[in-house]
């Protein structure tokens, strides 16, 4: 050994994260590189029919994603997530994939797998992805396809799953637990274990889609799990509840209650990432869809967004009283699915109070040993701080 | 390394990206076969740094040394066994390849 190398490095224990993080340093990027899908789920907040031609219209380009993504490294992007819709229904997903690596950046992606072919698999051999995620509707062909409401997904999910994990490509596997696999689940559970040894993770908490489509989010309500529900499925999932009371102290923050700010943004948003949507916006996380908060990358550039939106988004406040004396005193926040971003979705408004997402987060704290009071109502929560 | 000499010339292999951040210099390996592990990088001291910037698949190691031992005033034996060294450790991780 010259000393001139340093060790090899696993990324997740590299010192100049913690440099980074202190420079308000972009670190990671989502890229929705198209809101189509040849899925129809009920549950999704985004999807699009794959032939639509106007979506397809809008989508960046590979020309534009490059520059954006150039854009990115520039500011010390390390990690980017292809996602969707359905990113492989993009014919020239290979050479954005190649193209992002090449800018030295780690790949993630999101897919349902029922699009892989050997063609795929070849590239993700040849350069490695940091993770293939892979969303798992059913354990069953007919709770799957009552999901995604597309005869044949099924057997063309586990084909291209099987591809996947035969040949050696990481895969991480996750579930949405809905109204319609809920009685699947220990069975998706054992599904997932079956095909990979890492931990599979469930989200119960669906947000209502991006634009703001009434028919589709009367679907995504439907799907929802009950408060209860919800409570019952994590405590079953010993990993998952553990996880919850390890860190019960950070999730119920009895603090908060007396911090008076009436900031919006608590969250990480903006803070080291951002998305970009199809259609070539920036955004602070994700889910964030309120029009002010977002910034068009087809007339302007990443530093402009990052330097000048990202503070003016963060400096937003709220000025509803019923707002200020409940949801932002709240000690529950980190169990909530509340946010501004989430909020916006609901009800049109980034400080309105969410009824169910409270009752959730009530009952979930409760199973977790909080006392304090019950779900939120605008009588019995105005100055009650609960108790551990 | 055995095919290794003074007169090699090498060059930065095209499955790695090299990145600069924080001052730090980063060796991003994207294809498979660099290291043992997808989630590894590699950093360089200041001196490996110096070493690294002058391999431009151009310059001979003879080159490289005669230039380091110029810059920092060193004997070129000392200088050229740390080129070497180094270039046997990026070479055995396919960091860096042999021109031609």
């Amino acid at each position: 050994m010259t000393g001139f190398i340093g060790p090899e490095t696993r990324i997740q224990d590299f010192s100049l994260w913690d440099k980074m993080k202190s420079t308000r340093r972009v670190l990671s990027f989502d890229l929705e590189i198209t809101a189509r899908c040849n899925n129809d789920c009920h549950h999704c907040y985004i999807n699009l029919p794959a032939g639509d031609k106007r979506a397809r219209e809008q989508e960046l380009t590979l020309s534009e994603i490059e520059r954006i993504a150039s854009e990115a490294v520039k500011l010390g992007a390390f990690w980017v997530l292809i996602t969707g819709g359905e990113p492989l229904l993009r014919p020239d997903f290979p050479e954005i994939y190649i193209s992002l690596k090449r800018k030295g950046l780690l790949v993630s992606v999101f897919t349902n797998a029922t699009m892989i072919q050997k063609e795929h698999v070849d590239l993700f051999l040849k350069y490695p992805p940091r993770d293939i995620e892979v969303s798992v509707y059913g354990a069953t062909k007919e709770t799957y396809e009552k999901v995604t409401g597309s005869p044949g997904s099924f057997d063309a999910f586990e084909r291209g799953l099987k591809l996947l994990v035969d040949s050696g490509v990481r895969v991480r596997l996750k579930a949405m637990a809905l109204r319609s696999n809920l009685h699947e689940l220990p069975a998706i559970s054992v599904f997932c274990r079956k095909y990979t040894k890492d931990y599979y993770r469930f989200d119960p908490l669906l947000h209502l889609r991006f634009d703001g489509d009434a028919k589709r989010n009367a679907g995504i309500i439907a799907e929802r799990l009950t408060p209860e529900e919800i409570v019952t499925i994590e405590q079953a999932d010993s990993e998952r509840f553990g996880s919850l009371q390890k860190n019960c102290d950070k999730l119920i923050n009895e603090n908060f209650c007396h911090t008076g700010c009436d900031h919006l943004f608590h969250c990480g948003a903006g803070n080291g990432s951002f998305s970009v949507s199809y259609d070539g916006k920036f955004r602070l996380c994700s889910s964030l869809w309120a029009p002010e908060t977002m910034y068009d990358f087809r007339t302007g550039t990443l530093h402009d967004a990052w330097v000048n939106t990202v503070p003016r988004v963060r400096e937003l406040r709220s000025r509803d009283p019923e707002f200020l004396k409940t949801c932002r005193r709240c000690p529950l926040i980190n169990l909530c699915l509340w946010c501004p971003a989430h909020s916006y979705l609901e009800t049109g408004a980034m400080d309105a109070c969410v009824e169910y997402f409270c009752q959730v987060a009530h009952a979930r704290a409760a199973a977790l040993g909080y006392k304090g009071p019950g779900p939120y109502t605008h009588e019995s929560r105005t100055d009650t701080i609960g108790e551990l | 390394m055995d095919n290794l000499t003074p007169e090699s010339i090498l060059v930065h292999s095209d499955d790695i990206v090299s990145r600069e951040i924080e001052g730090e210099l980063i060796i991003v390996p994207i294809a498979s076969g660099i290291g043992d592990m997808e989630d590894e990088l590699y950093t360089l001291n200041e001196t490996g740094r110096s070493i690294w910037e002058r391999i431009d698949g151009k310059r001979s190691l003879q080159n490289i040394t005669g230039d380091l031992a110029e810059e920092y005033s060193a004997t070129p034996d000392i200088i050229m066994k740390d080129v070497v060294g180094l270039a046997e450790e990026l070479l055995k991780r396919k960091i860096l390849v042999i021109k031609g």
